[in-house]
Parts: structure tokens; sequence; C-alpha cells
């Protein structure tokens, strides 16, 4: 994927979430996202994956610029994948409903066709035996990964992990880190957001580091882990690191 | 229960029971041998004719007031300011005047003037038909301020995840809210529509002769007692509990299932 953001800003009433904020990208399959709580990760993703629209600026995704109409918006959301850290899942469905009903009512599959590819992406994932739980059966390791299938299941041009495994503890973590590296290596591409530093180092193409609503440092994940250029990006890694 | 529990329940229900009695039994024989249930026998034409409206009106009312509250719900949730804040005042006043005076009000100074004469010149209940109009806005209010207050619940991240699938408005509200709202107000819904059937007995203040009005006319006429209050009761249990019981039926259900 390609991405151009220039002069990004989103304001939620006196908090500058994104704040002029400019990103250029060559093809890249995994952009990762880190940086401190609250420096704009979240909305830099919610902005790209077409769920807020921005004050300012301009944001073209593989050479098609986002305008902020609702319905155009809403196009470009169908195509995409979006998950976020929890409560995902719609809780009165079961995990097969909860992917087959997007599909069937967006995607316009038909009922037995929706429930066929609802089936693969569970097993995919190794949870076709819970296909018919809600979600409050499942464990939260069960539940993202029951997440990335629906989010997954129409084959979206560009995947958007909100900080998938924030929310898990280490051993569910490593469950969903594992099947996000898995869809990265099979080509999908992913833009996400995480507090994982080996896992980003692992699986990015490429890393930005985001403090204060900008942009501090775009580079590969070896550069920007071993030889960080900013100062705030320096701090940051030094920090987490220590422990 | 422990044992002291154990007994304490058993003299409580001895109490109970006794109380019930005694009432029961001063009642009956303060009528004395007056009770005649061959008047209500008599009556039974005008009764059944009155009990068979008031089904009518329920089942017309819990309609039209899911239409208003739907209606209610959606204004208040309008993203123009002066739909929500009409819709708000509407609703606040309805919800705090009480249904006689929308009735006599809305019947003798609203309706009555403006519609009722093509209506019976259409050869339609003119009376029936506003009762109902104004027994569905009134139970309309308080069904959009609980269907307001079931889809306020969901939380903000369930909306977020079905915008993120692709759902359209109507989607989100038709597929993730309403089927969650929905089981959380199951049982002031439930409520409502038991208030609305008992509610339906206010009618006859504008002269529908629904079963109230017909009981009553004929405990004036017949100087009934008890043979009049107990079908009255009774009819109206018949039409309440049968709500009463699907609604816990449904709460069970769907506690299992989330």
């Amino acid at each position: 994927m390609r991405l151009e953001v220039e002069h990004l800003s989103k304001t939620y009433g006196s908090t500058r979430a994104t704040d002029d904020l400019t990103l250029h990208l060559g093809d890249t399959r995994v952009l990762v996202l880190i940086g401190p709580s609250g420096g704009g990760k979240s909305t830099l993703l919610r902005l790209l994956g077409g769920l807020e629209t921005p004050d300012h600026g301009r944001l073209v995704i593989n050479g098609r610029t986002l305008d902020s109409a609702p319905a155009s918006l809403l196009s470009y959301r169908r195509k995409n994948g979006f998950l976020f850290q929890q409560f995902n899942l719609f809780p009165h469905l079961s995990a097969r409903e909860n992917i087959a009903l997007p599909l069937e009512k967006v995607h316009l599959h038909s009922r037995p066709s929706a429930l066929e590819i609802a089936d693969a992406a569970l097993d995919r994932f190794s949870l076709l035996d819970h296909s018919s739980k809600l979600p409050s059966q499942l464990s939260g390791g069960q539940q993202q990964r029951v997440g990335i299938a629906r989010a997954i299941a129409h084959s979206p041009e560009i995947l958007f992990l909100d900080e998938p495994t924030s929310a898990l503890d280490p051993e569910m973590t490593a469950e969903v880190l594992e099947l996000i590296q898995e869809l990265a290596e099979t080509g999908q591409d992913i833009i996400l957001s995480t507090h994982e530093m080996g896992f980003a180092r692992a699986v990015a193409d490429q890393v930005a580091f985001i403090a204060s609503g900008k942009i501090a440092e775009l580079a590969p994940p070896l550069r920007l882990f071993e030889n960080p250029e900013s100062g705030v990006c320096q701090r940051f890694l030094s920090k987490i690191m220590r422990y | 229960m422990n044992r002291r529990q154990q007994t304490a329940n058993f003299l409580v229900a001895i109490a109970l029971a006794g109380s019930v009695a005694w009432i029961c039994i001063s009642v009956f024989s303060s009528l004395g041998g007056q009770t005649d249930w061959t008047k209500a026998w008599e009556y039974r034409g005008a009764l059944w004719t009155g009990w068979k409206i008031t089904l009518m009106i329920s089942l017309a009312a819990l309609f039209g007031s899911m239409i208003f509250g739907l209606l209610f719900l959606l204004g208040q949730r309008s993203s123009l300011p002066v739909v929500r804040w009409s819709c708000r005042a509407f609703l606040e006043f309805v919800r705090d005047t009480p249904l006689l005076v929308h009735l006599l009000f809305g019947y003798f100074v609203i309706f009555a003037p403006l519609i009722s004469r093509p209506l019976s010149e259409a050869g339609w209940n003119d009376k029936l038909l506003i009762g109902i109009l104004l027994l569905s806005i009134f139970e309309g209010a308080y069904l959009g301020e609980i269907l307001r207050g079931g889809v306020e619940s969901i939380p903000r991240a369930q909306w977020e995840s079905a915008r993120a699938v692709g759902f359209d408005r109507f989607q989100i509200y038709r597929y993730v809210i309403f089927p969650q709202a929905l089981r959380r107000v199951l049982p002031a819904v439930a409520g409502l529509f038991v208030s609305l059937i008992k509610d339906s007995s206010l009618l006859s203040v504008i002269g529908v002769t629904e079963y109230f009005y017909n009981t009553k006319n004929f405990i004036s006429r017949s100087y009934a007692g008890l043979e009049g209050y107990i079908p009255l009761a009774l009819g109206y249990l018949i039409l309440t509990l049968p709500v009463a019981w699907l609604s816990h039926v449904l709460e069970k259900r769907f506690r299992h299932e989330t």
C-alpha cells in the first residue's frame, strides 16, 4: 500500500489528537504505529480507516483521496477490515454469525455462501469447534481471533488493527500476534498500532513513532529500534526497554 | 433457609392467610345473601362485547405505541437540534400530565371538532379510533424513553464496531443496536404493555364502550357489587397475565443467551 498524509489535524474538544501530521510512505506491506498512549496512534488509525473524518488535511491511500462524504466513507470502510482493542464482537451473535452477518448484509453474499466463508475463516484460525459459541463463552484470545477472522473474511484491501492485544494476557497475546504475523506473511496489507515492541520489530516493514499528534520518526524497524534519531523516540524506547 | 427462618416463614404465611380469609369472610357476611350471579349472567352479552373491545383497543394501541415509541426514539436521536428539542419538549409534556387529561383534552378539544364528523360519516367509530390514537401517543412517549435508555446503554464500541464492518445507519440499528437494546429493556417494555392494557379502561371517559364502561353500566343499572367487580378484575387479568408471563419467559431465555 501507498500512503500520503498531509497536514492532518483532528481535535476532540480541546485535545489535539493529530496535529498537522504528515506522512509519506512508498510501497509498504506492514506499517506499525508505536508511541506513548494518547500520542495520536489510535486517532491516526481511525482516520486512515475511515472511521473519523479529519478537521484539516488530506489522506491519499493507494492513489485514492479519501473524501469525507458519508457514502464514500462507508464504501471505503467496506473495502477494509478493522479490529479494536476489545468489545469488538457483537455479543448477541455466535462467532459464526459475527462473521457471516456482515458478509451477507454488507457484501451481499447469499446466506449459504456467507456461512461457508465464515466457516472457512474460523477453520483457518482453528476456531471451527467454537463457531456456535457466543463471544462471552470464548476466551479473550479466541474473541480477538474471531475478530480478526471477521475483519479479513471479505479479503480487505488493508487490515487496520488498533492495539489488538492490549486487553489480553501474555499467553493470549502470543496467540493473536502469531496470527497477525501469519497474515502479514501471506501478503495482507496491515496498519497496526501496538505496545509490543518485539512484535513491531519482527513484523513491520516500516515503523512510525507518533507523539503529541505528530510523526516523530518513520524508519524501517531495525534502524528505528537500534538508532532512533529523534529525541522523543530515544527517550521513549530507553524508558520502555529498561524493564 | 435455616430453622428459625423456616419457622418465621411459616408463621408469616399463617398470618397472611388468616388476614385474607378474615377480609373475605367479613365482606361476604356484610353482603349477606345479596350476591346474585344471575345478574352478571344476564348482562353477559354486553360484558363480552366490552371485553372484546378492550382486547382490540389493547392490541391496536400496542401496535400504535410501538410506532410512536420508535418515532420518538428516532426524533430524540435526530441530527437536527430542532427535531431533538421539539421531541423532548413534547415527551416531557406528555409524561408529566395525566392520561385522563390527554383523553378529555385530546378528544373534546382537538380531535372531535376536527375529525369526528368525517370519521362517523365514513362509518367509523370516532371515539374508539381517537381513543386508540391518544392512548398510543401516551404509551408511545414512555416507550420512546425506554427505548432511548436501551439504545444509549449500548457501549460506544458496539457502534464503532458496527460501522467498522461496513453496516450503514439502518443496518447498525437493525442488526447490532436494537437486538441488544431490546433484551435490556424487555422487562420495562412488558411492564409498559401491562399498563397500557389497564390504562385502556380510561377510554371510558370519552364514551368508548369498552369493558370498564360496560361493566360500570351493568353495575349501576342492576345495583350489582361483587358480581360486577370480580369479573371486571378477572377480565383484565386474562389480558395482562399472558403479557407478564411472556416477558418472564423471554427475559429468562435472553439471560442465558448473553
